[in-house]
């Protein structure tokens, strides 16, 4: 509530409209805390136990390092399988060790080959593979989880890099304009017309893709879109007589743009944002799909959605993979329509 | 071009093309001036006869095997196949012509002798005799009377000396057939027009110079070599000597080949009754599982199984409940693939045995076969399985033990173990790449990956494009290289695999940087000796200490072939040959029942049980 006092007028108008278009202000809501169950997701979703009571010593393996199964008195040195550990306890009733497993027991790595049971496996309440395993033995549900961190942070870093960019180069093209403008302008077009796919596909079969390596091709081929709202805008905005007022009282270059057009361009930038973001989860996806992507082992939804497409007979893999994409893509566009219209200058328009 | 050659080559070529311009559009074996033409071309390029032929040759042929094929095939019909792309070319050698149609290509071309499938003993083809000189490197060969190449012009001596000049040419861009015609085959001599001796490199054991130096003619009257040959014969059709020839090329879509009525060896013993379909039309379909698709609709005849997925989820449905799908599993025994875990053991962690030999007892390569492979493939225990006596059988291949890992690893001083359970030594963690190519196998890996863990060591999956993993392997920037070499031959080879002079240099196939001395004088002995007891015994001793070293894990083997297939083609009672394909649509023994084909599809024919083959007639462990 204190806050509020420091936001401008106008700002807390759009604010408040947001939150008056439900649709939008509560898938943002739903987003939000999805994102921040995912950076949890040890917690949740996970083989390693959250506390193990043995001996009377508590364990919290969450987030520690390894611990082998020596540790609780089983026979071997690699980790712990906190899963056969708890039915090892339960089975000992007068002893008073306990597991307590997270909601989901799997991590998104280790495969589970039940006996005589090839993978995929459908899903089972009883097996705790809520969304059953896919064509290695691995946890859907897990796989979805870890993939959507990686998709959404892979997409929040893309963002803020391609706008820190795009808004600089832009606000200083439309700034300063003349030849500094035609040059970058030129420079634009040129590179916007290198084919991004392609490159991508190159680079993947040369060396293996990494999460930053991908970053930063995506980023060398991705900032532009960005420069020509900015720079249409910072024209626009430098001619105003608000900014001629700063300037006749004085006011640096620096201060004009950080205080005055900035400030007032970003509308523009927080319209495109929603986006952005789904834009990047969906080209993740994309190159992951085709094997150009993040290498395997890593949790991907391109991954699954290419397993899923091939193994049509089990459609649990392609129907939890295209129902989460669904879903988190309908709620970044319900998300973006509400910004939209909550800064939308013409206060009554309709969309709906 | 032209400018650089001499005015006699130009008027020639000006002649040439004037007759051929004649010719246009006239049946040429009817039209004297194509024989005029003919007449020319031999001028041209008509060998000298290159000596005498010696005395007391011991002729050899081989006109008592069984047959392998039946007398109930009935010609006719067609055969629709797919491949996954379109070729780039429809040339055999050359740029871009080793893709995956090349074998329907080369399928037209014959050899000068081939192996029988079932008895592995040399059957007449193009040649009708043979005989061996006493030098152990020189085999002389009687050529065939009628045949002929698919213009109808006769294939005589010349012809193989012209592939000599063809294969040795700069012009075809292929350095490797450069190579092999230049330093594997030495020499073609003519004695008449029906009568060749091919002269190899080395001296070798009889069975294997005749298996390694029987060539294919190259017709001669058909190719201009100059630097344009390779852009001219992108979709030329070479005049061939098999059974079919293409008859048409839709660029993108299909290519259709015709079966040759009057093909000179109809007539031949072992070519009887095959070969029964009179087209083939190979289709491109871009997808597998569209391509199964179509297969369910009936339009295309057949339908490999060998990946479990398909042989045990996909082949389902009521086509197969009512028996219009029959389904087979045919056990093969030829030489196997070696497939495997090549370990590069110049890279600083690989390079100690005790490492290698933990790495070996930490994959569960059991678990890999018992899971995601349903129990289909085998365990692969050596290099060079299936190569009858040659093999060494004795060998087991280390087993998943984590126990043994566990020690082995602990003595190799990898003690510690880091926060996730990897083994560290100072530094370094115990951390290796594989490399591999084929995205089907990330789930054999990831296991193999998990179950490494256990033993504290860490597997990264490189999946790279399949040409550029074989680039980085060949280039011995590996750690672990997870491919297989395809197999053939009639015995081992050691020198290119592991032999010191490969190792450390980059572009052959010691993926190992194998450089162990007295394994390369064994190799040294083996490619000498020519007697097969030696060679025998010097195989096995070698692939001893191959296993010694642990530079490979050898994988998986799949012996066998599975295809589902509509009930319209027939197979001989034998069912397939001892090595082969079952439906190989160039060389197979089946037939195609056009009559049943079109009561099937129209819903008129009668439903039976279901039908699934299991055939180990060739199974051996």
């Amino acid at each position: 509530m204190k806050l509020r006092p420091q936001l401008n007028p106008l700002t807390q108008r759009q604010l408040a409209r947001f939150r008056s278009l439900k649709r939008g202000y509560w898938s943002a809501v739903i987003l939000l805390i999805t994102i921040v169950l995912s950076i949890g997701a040890e917690l949740l979703v996970n083989s390693r136990a959250l506390i193990v009571s043995y001996e009377g010593n508590w364990f919290f393996p969450t987030y520690d390092k390894y611990l082998p199964g020596s540790t609780f008195g089983l026979g071997y040195e690699y980790e712990t399988n906190f899963r056969e550990l708890k039915v090892f306890f339960e089975r000992q009733p007068s002893n008073s060790n306990w597991v307590i497993m997270p909601l989901v027991p799997y991590n998104a790595f280790e495969v589970d080959l039940p006996a005589g049971r090839y993978p995929p496996n459908a899903p089972s309440l009883s097996e705790k593979h809520y969304l059953g395993t896919d064509t290695t033995g691995r946890d859907v549900l897990a796989r979805l989880v870890y993939g959507f961190r990686i998709a959404i942070s892979f997409s929040l870093i893309l963002l803020i890099c391609n706008y820190t960019i795009g808004v600089a180069l832009g606000c200083a093209m439309g700034f300063w304009g003349g030849a500094f403008d035609l040059f970058f302008q030129r420079i634009i077009e040129v590179w916007s017309n290198v084919p991004f796919l392609y490159v991508i596909m190159i680079i993947a079969s040369v060396i293996i893709p990494n999460f930053w390596t991908l970053m930063i091709v995506m980023v060398i081929f991705g900032w532009m879109s960005m420069t020509w709202y900015m720079r249409t805008s910072t024209y626009k905005e430098k001619t105003r007589a608000y900014v001629l007022a700063a300037r006749a009282l004085g006011a640096s270059n620096a201060r004009v743009i950080f205080s005055h057009i900035l400030p007032n361009s970003i509308s523009i930038i927080v319209t495109f944002v929603p986006f952005a973001i789904a834009g990047g989860i969906t080209s993740l996806t994309a190159l992951d799909y085709l094997g150009f992507g993040l290498p395997p082992p890593t949790p991907s939804w391109g991954e699954l959605l290419s397993q899923g497409t091939s193994q049509l007979e089990s459609p649990w893999l392609v129907t939890s993979v295209v129902g989460a994409m669904v879903a988190i893509l309908l709620m970044v566009t319900y998300v973006g329509e509400a910004v939209r219209e909550a800064f939308d200058p013409k206060k009554f328009a309709y969309y709906e | 071009m032209h400018l650089r050659m001499n005015p006699m080559a130009r008027a020639l070529i000006a002649l040439l093309s004037a007759l051929a311009l004649i010719g246009c559009g006239t049946n040429d074996k009817d039209d004297p001036r194509a024989e005029t033409r003919r007449d020319v071309a031999q001028e041209i390029i008509s060998y000298p006869v290159g000596g005498v032929l010696p005395n007391g040759l011991a002729w050899e042929t081989n006109n008592e095997d069984p047959i392998f094929a039946s007398a109930d095939a009935k010609p006719g019909g067609a055969f629709r196949t797919y491949v996954l792309a379109f070729p780039l070319t429809i040339r055999r050698v050359g740029p871009d012509s080793n893709g995956s149609f090349a074998g329907y290509t080369r399928a037209g071309f014959l050899s000068l002798v081939s192996l029988h499938p079932n008895t592995r003993n040399f059957i007449p083809t193009l040649a009708t005799h043979w005989a061996f000189d006493d030098d152990g490197k020189t085999v002389y060969y009687r050529l065939h009377p009628n045949a002929k190449w698919s213009d109808g012009t006769p294939i005589t001596a010349d012809d193989y000396l012209y592939t000599l000049d063809f294969m040795r040419s700069k012009h075809i861009v292929a350095p490797w057939y450069n190579n092999h015609y230049t330093n594997q085959i030495v020499n073609v001599v003519k004695y008449d027009d029906y009568t060749i001796s091919i002269e190899g490199g080395s001296a070798k054991p009889q069975d294997e110079i005749l298996f390694e130096y029987s060539m294919g003619p190259v017709p001669k009257h058909f190719h201009v070599l100059d630097q344009n040959w390779v852009r001219e014969n992108n979709w030329k059709v070479e005049p061939n000597n098999g059974p079919y020839q293409i008859s048409k090329i839709e660029k993108g879509k299909y290519i259709e080949f015709t079966r040759k009525h009057d093909w000179w060896g109809n007539d031949l013993k072992y070519y009887r009754h095959r070969f029964n379909p009179d087209r083939i039309r190979v289709r491109v379909i871009r997808d597998v599982n569209i391509a199964l698709q179509h297969f369910f609709k009936g339009e295309l005849d057949t339908f490999g199984g060998v990946l479990p997925e398909f042989w045990h989820d996909k082949f389902k449905g009521k086509d197969f409940d009512n028996g219009y799908i029959h389904k087979i599993w045919f056990y093969t025994d030829n030489p196997q693939p070696a497939s495997g875990m090549w370990l590069n053991q110049s890279n600083s962690i690989l390079s100690d045995r005790k490492v290698r030999y933990g790495l070996a007892h930490a994959m569960n390569i059991d678990k890999v076969i018992t899971t995601v492979l349903r129990g289909d493939y085998r365990r692969q225990h050596t290099h060079h399985e299936g190569y009858g006596d040659y093999s060494n059988t004795s060998i087991r291949a280390r087993a998943f033990d984590l126990t043994t890992a566990n020690t082995l690893l602990d003595e190799a001083g990898w003690t510690e173990r880091n926060d996730l359970g990897i083994r560290t030594k100072g530094r370094q963690t115990l951390s290796l790449r594989v490399t591999y190519g084929q995205s089907h196998h990330t789930p054999r890996l990831v296991i193999l990956r998990e179950e490494a863990k256990k033993a504290g060591i860490d597997l990264t999956l490189q999946l790279l494009d399949s040409a550029v993993s074989f680039k980085q392997m060949l280039e011995k920037k590996h750690q672990i290289a997870w491919m297989g070499w395809s197999g053939g031959g009639l015995s081992p080879r050691y020198r290119q695999f592991y032999h010191s002079d490969n190792a450390n240099k980059p572009q052959n196939n010691n993926l190992t940087n194998n450089a162990v001395p007295q394994m390369d004088t064994l190799i040294d002995k083996y490619r000498t000796a020519t007697e097969k007891t030696d060679r025998v015994e010097l195989a096995h001793q070698i692939e001893q200490m191959l296993h010694d070293t642990g530079a490979v894990i050898f994988t998986f083997k799949v012996p066998y072939t599975r295809d589902a297939y509509w009930r319209w083609m027939k197979l001989p009672e034998f069912r397939g040959t001892r090595v082969g394909d079952l439906f190989n649509p160039m060389g197979g023994q089946f037939w195609i029942d056009e009559l049943e084909r079109q009561s099937v599809l129209d819903d008129a024919a009668p439903q039976t049980a279901p039908v699934s083959i299991l055939d180990t007639t060739y199974f051996s462990e």
